[in-house]
């Protein structure tokens, strides 16, 4: 019972970095209606950032600032250079994307190496939770993907370019003709989008690995919460997260974690077959 | 000069120098640049049943190394678990990649766009996890080799087999040769035609009443056959099979292929293939990061020419012989 309840936590805590990391997916699809095969590689670019924030500066607290805005400013880089001119055909989205992750990841094998390293969380020690031990710096690791999703939210809701975004992807025409300056909302929205799968790899590299092909694993694990809180569903991609990775975690617990993942790719499957809108479809908008 | 006999010749050219690639090629290269040929033809095919999705019905799909996998453990199973001679093994190969294609297509095809794209890759994802898992099968990450048997034996000591070099590179010429010519035939036929109906506009096609699932259903398992004949070659080529050709990055690097190469042509997948397959064999000893250079030209290849490299050579065609044609024409055309 004991395993039972670590994996499901451990399930949940890896679930909201999940979350943090697919709203990022989630928007740019919503958005741009871009496929991004890359952003596994964005989330993997964050983990690289954190280690080389740590090994340069020695303060683990300094990666989660400024891996974030680093991957901004990347994000906007790329948006200009290549989702900008394939803004017209969204089948090439999944080509060009697919272009993008071989060079991130080529780029970061030759830079950082190809071995995987790990990192030491900033906060060391256990605390006494439901009768077992259970490292703090997970649940660190869960309060900052709460707080950035919630910040997320409240920017998307309660702030000017945050409404400006909503409104480019309800009717970019009519948007632009309000005086929305769409091109620019393009830019903002894709930049952010890496800056939270950067901020996710922040959280999460003292939990996983650093290696270069980091995000080969955790992009199809993206796009399921995506696709089962329905495309562009923004709430429905956080509560998907959360659902199939404590269905994964205990899952786990009971089988071999390989049978785990089939189990969640098979849960997949039907979902996509049966609401291919997402299982909250209809709920929102 | 038309476009056609453009088109005609460049063929021409294509099939005389595949047929006499094993004496030509180790004049001008090394002669290892054979195998690797033959290589580049498996290849192709991967890309041609994405180009056959994608070029001619509009699915992309991102999990054709399912079928690709399932060839080659097909070929692999039936020589080293279950004792199969050559061709029942290489029948059981092609076999269980189709079956595979209708089983999952069957779901499959009840999705489009986006859809498609995803469930095609959680398909190839749940068999991979499974090839994975199921060590004594399939061998798992190690992969399962087998030792080549026989394609036919005359009497006690008289054999043909593959491990003669020149024997297994004309058997992929004639059976790559061959799915290309059924490609050619299948899409110049009604059903070609119904293809590219509902590639334009699958309502309309609905209208005039095309049967579009089953349509699409068709296109879905000739391409499953086409991707299970291109992994049983390489089984048999590389005379092992692995889980690693069934995860999804094979699927990314197929459609990345008949992109480059242009989708919707029947040569594209070859082009594509054979250019980026040169750019590996020739850079890697190079420079170790050399998939820097193929990120790049991908991104490049998409944002300059959508249509591929086979669509940039079919506007050059066009706009040349329409350039010599207006030269001739001007002499006779008084107007001008």
């Amino acid at each position: 019972m004991d395993l039972v309840i670590a994996l499901g936590m451990n399930g949940i805590v890896w679930g909201l970095i999940i979350a943090l990391i697919a709203l990022g997916l989630s928007v740019i699809f919503g958005l741009l209606d871009i496929i991004n095969i890359a952003h596994g590689d964005f989330f993997m670019v964050g983990t690289v950032l954190a280690w080389l924030v740590v090994q340069t500066t020695g303060n683990y607290w300094l990666a989660f600032f400024i891996v974030p805005i680093i991957g901004f400013g990347l994000g906007a880089l790329i948006e200009f250079l290549v989702i900008q001119p394939i803004k017209n055909a969204a089948a090439l989205s999944i080509v060009a994307t697919f272009g993008l992750s071989i060079i991130l990841q080529e780029s970061v094998r030759a830079t950082y190496g190809a071995a995987p390293t790990r990192l030491v969380p900033p906060i060391d020690g256990t605390i006494l939770l439901f009768g077992l031990e259970y490292e703090i710096y997970r649940l660190f690791a869960a309060a900052v993907s709460i707080s950035a999703i919630v910040l997320f939210f409240g920017f998307l809701h309660r702030t000017k370019l945050g409404t400006w975004m909503r409104a480019v992807r309800f009717d970019p025409e009519m948007a632009t003709a309000m005086g929305i300056p769409s091109r620019t909302i393009y830019l903002v929205t894709f930049a952010l989008g890496f800056a939270m799968a950067a901020l996710g790899g922040v959280v999460a590299a003292p939990i996983t690995t650093v290696d270069f092909q980091a995000g080969v694993d955790i992009l199809p694990f993206c796009f399921m919460a995506v696709i089962i809180g329905g495309l562009g569903n923004l709430e429905g991609t956080v509560a998907a997260a959360v659902m199939l990775a404590f269905f994964e975690g205990v899952m786990a617990s009971f089988f071999d974690p390989t049978i785990a993942r089939i189990g969640s790719l098979c849960l997949m499957s039907i979902v996509l077959l049966i609401r291919p809108h997402g299982i909250f479809a209809g709920t929102t908008r | 000069m038309t476009p056609t006999k453009i088109n005609q010749f460049g063929i021409l050219a294509l099939v005389l120098f595949t047929l006499i690639a094993p004496w030509a090629l180790p004049f001008i290269v090394d002669s290892f640049w054979v195998e690797i040929y033959s290589e580049m033809l498996i290849w192709s095919l991967l890309a041609a049943s994405v180009n056959l999705l994608f070029g001619y019905v509009g699915l992309l799909s991102f999990g054709q190394a399912l079928f690709f996998g399932m060839g080659m453990y097909g070929v692999a199973i039936g020589v080293a678990k279950l004792d199969f001679s050559f061709w029942p093994a290489f029948g059981f190969g092609i076999f269980s990649g189709t079956a595979m294609a209708a089983i999952t297509g069957v779901f499959a095809v009840r999705l489009t766009w986006h859809y498609f794209a995803i469930i095609t890759v959680v398909f190839s994802l749940i068999f991979y996890f499974m090839a994975l898992s199921w060590k004594p099968l399939t061998g798992g990450d190690d992969g399962l080799p087998f030792s080549m048997p026989p394609m036919f034996s005359f009497g006690e000591n008289i054999e043909l087999s593959l491990t003669n070099s020149t024997i297994q590179y004309y058997f992929i010429v004639i059976m790559v040769g061959l799915c290309y010519t059924l490609m050619a035939i299948v899409m110049k036929s009604p059903l070609g035609r119904a293809f590219r109906t509902v590639k334009e506009n699958d309502k309309r096609a609905s209208l005039i009443g095309l049967n579009v699932y089953l349509i699409r259903l068709t296109a879905f398992i000739c391409a499953g056959f086409i991707a299970s004949l291109s992994g049983s070659l390489f089984a048999l080529f590389g005379r092992y099979a692995s889980a690693s050709y069934m995860f999804y990055h094979v699927s990314g690097e197929a459609v990345v292929w008949a992109i480059i190469g242009g989708v919707g042509t029947l040569l594209g997948p070859i082009v594509g293939t054979s250019l980026l397959i040169i750019l590996r064999e020739e850079l890697s000893h190079v420079w170790e990061h050399y998939q820097l250079l193929v990120g790049a030209i991908v991104i490049i290849v998409v944002i300059f020419a959508p249509k591929g490299l086979g669509g940039l050579w079919h506007g050059i065609v066009n706009q040349l012989c329409n350039w010599v044609n207006r030269k001739t024409d001007n002499s006779e055309d008084p107007k001008l």
